[in-house]
């Protein structure tokens, strides 16, 4: 009896008792809860406000005068400047995945389970959203909404929901056939109810994967428009803005770079690792089941 | 075939509307009309507001109802005459794409020799090492390397290379040296994908009965590797590395805005930023083409080298599913195309029929 009180339940119970034997990848999950708690705390943790200029002391050296990483171009502290970054890439990273998710959601799980005319017509769609090349979608969108963080938000998120669409379409139509879908339909349980009541709960696994899959792909995508010009406003720092103000004086102030790489890179591989441990722990994968 | 072939022209040239309305609906939605935005961007470049085309007004005037600009749009595109562009009103939307097309290719066609280079012996020693040290090694060395976006290995190699060595210019375009620091960062996560996906291939293959028969025929390891499972095993390659050139072609964009590289994802980003509808058009529509064309010219060619299988009827719009080995790598990947590519392992359901003996 108590030993099988041990066994987690459910799907999500499972999986998460298999993704703790994961070192790398239970390390990762810490290393982003860490970040998320420094980007909350941004305002408490920073020296100096992200926007502040000091003209005099400008492209100062990292440790120097009070400032851990240095003065940028207009002698902002570049430690602080990194804090508040790491709140523009959480925030849009998490939110534009969010908006992607909901977006795939009704439309994968609507596709997959109405069948028939309905399901051609939003394939049809997701087909020719396919044809957008990666973000020019997202830059369309950008150009037209503005550049508040909310349109940043809401550009990417709908510029890439479409593979989520697809992924969450094809794990629909493979619990569908399953008996109890059945079972539930002869006892009269509606549509809707049965798709979010009962499947979705089934497809909670490839779900995480993907989303922690996807908030990297919305960091990028950010800081990407950032390099572009049209990313956050400044002077909210973003990794992206400060990677592409920092380029223009890379061969004397390398430094300023030097951060914002790797506080990126260090978080894109996380999630990375992240996503990998759930996919093991969710078996979704069959990519290296050989 | 030859219907097959029609059918898929058909559908690509519905496709390349669909993608140009919804481009020019959305653009309909900035507030402001065509020439009106066209001064704006003269004047914000330091060019003269009055100085505006007049076929440009004629084109994209206020008088000019929406339906007609997309009209005219669209015919200009047939006939290859999509008119000024706003910001450089004294060339046409084609000549300015023309000319940043062959900047853009020769970035993408070395980043694309040097991807298969290394990403197919790389992928073969993962999978003949399967669960060894060395197969472990490389797989994850691979997703790591696959997480991190082509810019970022950019900044690296800028900064290792040109600001550390010194070696190589930071930015800028004008010689050959000028290729290495793009090129090589743009083929990285190709390089990654393509390897997982040379791995997968490999080991699919060497679990068919032909390989045990070539085996107990005599046929020396080596040999059987190279002969039988490389070959077999490189087919697939063909879905994945065609939307992944299409990629490199038109999509280099962080890179080339980092490195001011005047290829066509510069001209696209200022298009953007400086809302020139007409060149903004014409971009995208070009994208979309060459992604649409680099699919049809995919599938083609598979059919051609796996005469297993024959093209089927299509059925309208739908697309069969993407291989399920690959949705894992596609959820990480957006940036890496291939995804849209239908599935062709046998097993797959769909309109590809698999004809076996």
């Amino acid at each position: 009896m108590s030993e099988l009180q041990h066994i987690p339940q459910g799907e999500l119970g499972r999986g998460w008792a298999r993704f703790k034997r994961n070192r790398l990848a239970l390390g990762s999950l810490v290393f982003v809860g860490l970040l998320v708690a420094v980007a909350l705390a941004a305002p408490l943790l920073a020296p100096y406000s992200y926007a502040e200029q000091d003209l005099t002391g400008r492209f100062l050296p990292p440790l120097s005068d009070g400032h851990l990483l240095g003065t940028d171009e207009l002698g902002r502290d570049v430690f602080s400047r990194l804090i508040y970054s790491l709140r523009t890439a959480l925030l849009i990273g998490f939110a534009a995945e969010l908006v992607a998710l909901a977006v795939a959601l009704v439309i994968g799980m609507w596709a997959a389970y109405q069948g028939g005319r309905v399901e051609q017509w939003l394939m049809g769609f997701t087909d020719i959203m396919y044809a957008f090349p990666n973000y020019l979608f997202a830059v369309l969108l950008v150009v037209i909404m503005g550049r508040s963080p909310l349109s940043i938000i809401v550009a990417i998120g709908i510029a890439s929901w479409v593979n989520q669409a697809r992924l969450i379409r094809a794990q629909v139509l493979k619990i569908k056939t399953f008996e109890f879908v059945e079972a539930l339909r002869s006892i009269g349980t509606s549509g809707f109810s049965i798709a979010v009541r009962h499947i979705l709960p089934n497809a909670v696994g490839p779900l995480l994967v993907t989303t922690s899959f996807g908030i990297p792909l919305a960091i990028i995508a950010e800081s990407g428009l950032a390099i572009l010009g049209l990313g956050v406003a400044p002077p909210t720092p973003s990794w992206g803005g400060m990677i592409i103000d920092g380029y223009t004086y890379v061969l004397g102030n390398p430094q300023l770079i030097v951060a914002p790489l790797t506080l990126f890179g260090l978080t894109m591989l996380a999630f990375t690792w992240i996503g990998d441990g759930l996919r093991d722990a969710f078996d979704t994968g069959e990519e290296d089941r050989a | 075939m030859l219907a097959y072939l029609a059918r898929r022209l058909v559908r690509l040239i519905l496709s390349l509307v669909a993608v140009s309305i919804i481009t020019f609906g959305l653009l309909q939605l900035v507030p402001g009309s065509f020439s009106e935005l066209a001064e704006a961007g003269t004047s914000e470049l330091g060019g003269d507001a009055s100085a505006t085309d007049p076929a440009l007004t004629e084109r994209y005037g206020e008088q000019v109802p929406a339906w007609e600009q997309y009209l005219t749009f669209m015919r200009g595109l047939v006939t290859f005459d999509m008119g000024p562009s706003y910001r450089y009103p004294q060339s046409t939307v084609e000549e300015l794409i023309i000319e940043a097309f062959p900047v853009s290719l020769s970035l993408a066609v070395p980043a694309m020799l040097l991807t298969l280079l290394i990403a197919v012996p790389v992928g073969v020693m993962a999978a003949v090492k399967k669960g060894k040290l060395a197969d472990y090694g490389s797989v994850f060395t691979l997703t790591t390397l696959q997480a991190l976006p082509g810019y970022l290995f950019a900044l690296l190699l800028v900064l290792v290379f040109a600001v550390w060595l010194g070696m190589l210019p930071v930015r800028g375009w004008a010689g050959p040296e000028y290729l290495v620091i793009p090129v090589v960062a743009l083929a990285v996560q190709p390089t990654a994908m393509l390897a997982r996906y040379v791995r997968t291939s490999m080991l699919e293959e060497l679990r068919e009965d032909y390989v045990v028969a070539a085996q107990a025929k005599g046929g020396r390891r080596r040999v059987v590797l190279v002969r039988h499972v490389l070959r077999n095993s490189l087919i697939p390659l063909v879905t994945v590395a065609g939307p992944l050139f299409a990629n490199l072609a038109t999509g280099t964009v962080f890179i080339e805005a980092l490195l001011g590289i005047p290829g066509l994802g510069r001209l696209f980003t200022t298009a953007a930023r400086t809302r020139d509808m007409p060149l903004l058009m014409g971009t995208t529509l070009f994208f979309a083409l060459i992604f649409l064309l680099m699919n049809l010219i995919v599938d083609m060619v598979y059919g051609l080298l796996d005469p297993r299988i024959r093209h089927q009827r299509s059925s309208g719009w739908r697309r069969p599913k993407p291989p399920r080995r690959l949705l894992a790598t596609t959820s990480r990947g957006r940036g890496t195309p291939g995804h849209d590519a239908p599935d062709r392992s046998p097993a797959a359901p769909g309109d590809v029929e698999v004809a076996r003996p």
